[in-house]
């Protein structure tokens, strides 16, 4: 299980970069945000305990202590980030960003509006009972930082 | 944009063990199974996931263009004729041609630079040709991802159909779209792998479609209508419109959708 949330770290962090891509390329990073600034939860869709089973026979509660696993501090290309993701059974409850250093204001901006929506997606992915994710045909290496990587370790018996 | 808390609590009920999953990478990408046991011993399962991947490397070197020794390599050299080629060749023949009228000829293969290409059909023929194998092992439901084309039967425990997200195509890790499906649902788009797809019409690169999805009964022809989609973005939604069972939904370059009454899940 902590191998899963590893995954949903890695396609979070590539999604993350995508949507920064969009403005020019930036300055060697500095920290604008602490730690703190966008991590909590804020989101209605991070409750903790909101959503379905992360599959179909799962329970609609979770289960077990919950566990929270730190993901690595990523260099997007933009700036830094780290992901945290909280895990109760099979069930991601909540995903929150305890770290995240841009390289100006601007991409501080653009995190700061994007990260929620990153973040429900990501929950939303992880609980709505999603058994395959269709699309273009992606390489054996793009395989590993997709939502059906994630899935396939998820479901894991 | 509504998130996991508005989503209906999963109803209580005989919800059976998780299914039996497992990856297999093939054809330059990776399979993803999920197969649903049921009765049948775990064991069996396996060997029917065995023999299912076992398919799927034996399509691989048989259709690979990229290995110039492949049957399909040779016959596009034209050092091969028709007769000399594998029973499973002339299947797929068959198939294409039924294909490319479906599709009101934006799909293919005998228009393609470099001679006949079936590989906008090949995956996902060779994906349900795998999925038969654990449809005989008699397990109450399986699904096969083949690298973002999806062939199913049956249903997960606890549910009706299986659920499938349609990724977004310009972020990665969100979703433009759910359904569900105890068939097939196959995606085209150039996102992942750059502007690789013909315009038969001028043998040209030409994508009219930043995502198009095509479900329906058969991933063979899903696949295919899919990749059609995805050449000649409106112009081709007719075409899948008017053929029972199948239905498209076109996500266009500058982001507006379209679709031909495809079912989306909440």
């Amino acid at each position: 299980m902590k191998r899963a949330a590893w995954y949903l770290i890695a396609g979070t962090v590539a999604g993350f970069a995508g949507v920064l891509g969009l403005h020019g390329r930036a300055a060697p990073p500095v920290l604008v945000a602490g730690p703190k600034s966008t991590g909590g939860g804020a989101s209605p869709a991070a409750t903790p305990g909101a959503g379905g089973g992360a599959r179909a026979s799962g329970p609609v509660q979770p289960t077990g202590p919950a566990r929270q696993v730190n993901g690595v501090v990523e260099q997007y290309g933009y700036g830094e980030l780290s992901v945290t993701v909280t895990v109760r059974g099979s069930q991601i409850t909540n995903v929150s960003v305890p770290l995240l250093r841009t390289a100006e204001p601007y991409s501080q901006q653009l995190a700061v509006q994007v990260l929620p929506m990153l973040k429900s997606e990501v929950l939303r992915a992880g609980s709505a009972r999603i058994y395959a994710v269709t699309g273009a045909t992606y390489t054996s290496q793009a395989y590993a930082d997709s939502i059906q990587s994630a899935l396939d370790k998820l479901h894991i018996k | 944009m509504t998130g996991p808390a508005s989503l209906p609590a999963q109803p209580p009920g005989p919800a059976g063990p998780p299914p039996v999953t497992h990856a297999e990478p093939a054809m330059g990408t990776v399979f993803s199974f999920a197969v649903v046991t049921g009765a049948a011993p775990e064991s069996a399962v396996r060997a029917a996931i065995a023999g299912a991947c076992d398919v799927l490397h034996r399509c691989d070197a048989l259709f690979s263009t990229w290995d110039e020794a492949s049957p399909v390599s040779r016959f596009r050299r034209g050092e091969a004729t028709v007769s000399q080629m594998p029973p499973e060749f002339h299947e797929v023949l068959e198939e294409c041609r039924a294909a490319r009228r479906a599709s009101g000829g934006w799909f293919d293969p005998w228009a393609m630079p470099g001679g006949f290409d079936p590989t906008g059909l090949v995956k996902g023929w060779a994906t349900e040709r795998a999925l038969a194998l654990l449809r005989d092992a008699g397990v109450p439901g399986a699904l096969i991802n083949g690298g973002g084309d999806v062939a199913a039967f049956g249903s997960p425990a606890g549910a009706q159909r299986w659920r499938v997200g349609i990724r977004h195509p310009w972020r990665a890790d969100a979703l433009a779209g759910i359904v569900e499906t105890d068939a097939a649902v196959a995606t085209s788009g150039c996102y992942e792998r750059g502007a690789h797809l013909i315009d038969p019409r001028t043998g040209q690169p030409a994508s009219r479609a930043a995502s198009a999805t095509v479900t329906g009964p058969s991933l063979a022809l899903a696949d295919a209508l899919a990749t059609g989609v995805a050449v000649g973005g409106d112009e081709a939604l007719p075409a899948v419109a008017g053929l029972a069972g199948y239905a498209a939904y076109l996500i266009r370059p500058d982001g507006t959708e379209t679709d031909t009454g495809i079912e989306f899940a909440r």
